[in-house]
């Protein structure tokens, strides 16, 4: 609702907008700012803020002390693992029940909500010695498992917002022009499902990076995401603060790039298609 | 479209997701139901006799579980009483006219994107921490006397941690419902003489009403299960200051590993969470059907 403002009034908005905008991204600014600094720089009282001599000191540390890339290899393979396992069973689930409706499919549907609405914790205890007896407990086979499991839900609940907007009109105009299954499907269909699909890849690898409860309880020092392992500074040894500071950048710069691309998914992913 | 032959492929389509879901919902629920009723530790093997309600009743008369629901009760409120009205005020300024409106929802939406072990651990130690913390810093500069957060206050905090998380959700979803609004309705009400208080509360708010609920609803199924923000900076301590149901039941199962009281916590923590599923349920099936 865009209305026609007087300049003064558009720039106090305009004041008052960024000074909250500034002030909520701040602790991410300041990680970014302090992952640059030394040590001593990063306690320094008064604060630095961009009066410091930049260094790349503390990346190289934390990749040299805790060989960082394979907790960043971890949390990729199991992000994006879980995602395209997910989307290979919810595809079709979805493709199914958005074009060929049934009388039970909203009852499905609400069901698969429902397992999403389950406490984590009500099933860590079978889950956890489940894994300890069948060797799954920190490896990334079982937290692609698990993660595939829990954002199912929300994966078909997406692709099915998505899917249900493609008129089925386009698909009996493809048939009169002797358009088969298959031709259907590949020329009419895909291009058509794409963007959605991508949108729903995008949202699931961001939830599924994130996910700190199954990763903390299912993982030791071998298959531990990037969540697993910034956990660990919670116990320091001297100063630290730039050291967490750089692995925390280097853990959040990829999902907040792709956060900030995926803004309008989250709301359709995120409220079931309650609100878009 | 929907031949006897597509059905019966539709079926098929389906059935994969609903098996390893049911799968994934009845085994494990299954398992914490029978384990509840066991005397079941982990450090004493042997024979895992059934006991009855002796769990339930255990952990129930635990002082740690009064404190736990309150703690729960008290993060879950706080937290939304923070984030639905901060996320109002904010969604309100953001659908005004400005310049670089675009780069501002960026970030105010950020922090959504951080993952819960880092803003913990951001917070606790480059802003809480009493001696080299931003906060310290400030309160020195003010001349004020030090205050350790997480010590002193570590709901309040762990509160204020989580508030930050989920303040761009809030705030995004309800900017998302504010700008469906017809600009017409507000125009016409402000030429009737309606004051700028009165467009909010009788034609902004009531069209918000339904986002707002929504918003309620989905965080208060993720703010009943938090466990890292907690883990991370306090143990869920000091004592059981800050310990919230879902951690004290990690803490029976994978701490003190009595898998018997942990799984009766976790039956305890799933019918406290059906309670809200029930109502944000209807919700969603309404609008299905719209």
């Amino acid at each position: 609702m865009a209305r026609a403002v007087t300049p003064r009034r558009k720039a106090i908005n305009t004041a008052l907008a960024w000074g909250i905008g500034i002030l909520i991204f701040f602790p991410i600014l300041w990680t970014i700012l302090t992952s640059f600094k030394t040590e001593a720089q990063a306690i320094a009282d008064p604060p630095l803020f961009l009066n410091f001599d930049w260094t790349l000191e503390n990346y190289v540390t934390v990749q040299e002390r805790s060989n960082y890339f394979r907790h960043f290899w971890n949390s990729v393979v199991i992000s994006v693992g879980s995602t395209l396992i997910g989307l290979l069973i919810a595809v079709p689930a979805a493709w199914a029940m958005a074009f060929v409706p049934g009388r039970r499919t909203k009852d499905v549907l609400m069901w698969m909500l429902s397992t999403k609405m389950l406490p984590p914790v009500g099933v860590l205890v079978p889950i956890y010695l489940i894994f300890r007896d069948t060797g799954l407990l920190d490896s990334r086979i079982g937290l692609v498992i698990v993660l595939t499991l829990i954002n199912l839900p929300i994966i078909v609940w997406m692709l099915y917002t998505y899917f249900r907007e493609i008129p089925g009109e386009i698909l009996e105009a493809a048939r009169m022009d002797g358009a088969g299954l298959r031709s259907e499907i590949l020329y009419v269909l895909t291009p058509m499902a794409v963007p959605g699909i991508a949108s729903t890849l995008l949202l699931n690898i961001i939830l599924a990076w994130n996910e700190a409860f199954w990763t903390l309880n299912l993982t030791a020092a071998n298959a531990a995401p990037l969540t697993a392992f910034i956990a660990s500074y919670s116990s320091p040894e001297g100063l630290f603060y730039a050291k967490l500071s750089a692995a925390s950048t280097m853990a959040i710069a990829p999902i907040l790039i792709m956060g900030w691309f995926s803004q309008k998914q989250l709301v359709r992913g995120l409220t079931f298609g309650a609100v878009k | 479209m929907a031949t006897q032959h597509s059905r019966a492929a539709a079926r098929v389509m389906i059935s994969p997701a609903v098996i390893l879901l049911l799968g994934w919902m009845l085994i494990p629920l299954g398992m914490t139901l029978y384990f509840s009723f066991l005397r079941y530790n982990l450090l004493m093997p042997g024979a895992n006799p059934f006991v009855g309600w002796e769990n339930y009743s255990y952990f129930l008369s635990d002082p740690a579980f009064q404190t736990a629901i309150v703690n729960t009760l008290l993060l879950v409120l706080g937290v939304l009483l923070i984030t639905v009205v901060g996320g109002v005020l904010i969604a309100l300024l953001l659908d005004q006219p400005m310049w670089g409106q675009g780069i501002v929802r960026i970030l105010v939406i950020a922090p959504f994107f951080v993952m819960p072990t880092v803003s913990a651990l951001v917070w606790k130690n480059m802003f809480m921490n009493p001696v080299n913390g931003l906060f310290a810093h400030l309160f020195q500069a003010l001349g004020l006397a030090p205050f350790d957060f997480l010590a002193q206050a570590p709901l309040a905090s762990i509160i204020g941690i989580v508030s930050w998380q989920w303040l761009p959700f809030a705030t995004l979803i309800l900017l998302t419902a504010m700008q469906s609004l017809d600009s017409e309705q507000l125009e016409a009400a402000e030429m009737d003489g309606a004051s700028p208080l009165a467009r909010f509360f009788h034609i902004v708010l009531p069209h918000l009403a339904r986002a707002i609920t929504v918003v309620i609803l989905i965080q208060t199924i993720f703010l009943l299960s938090v466990f890292a923000e907690i883990l991370v900076t306090t143990n869920g301590g000091p004592g059981t200051a800050s310990t919230n149901l879902t951690y004290l039941v990690y803490a029976e199962s994978l701490l003190r590993f009595d898998v018997g009281t942990g799984s009766a916590g976790g039956v305890v923590a799933i019918i406290l969470a059906n309670i809200v599923a029930i109502f944000l349920m209807r919700m969603i099936g309404k609008n299905l059907d719209a």
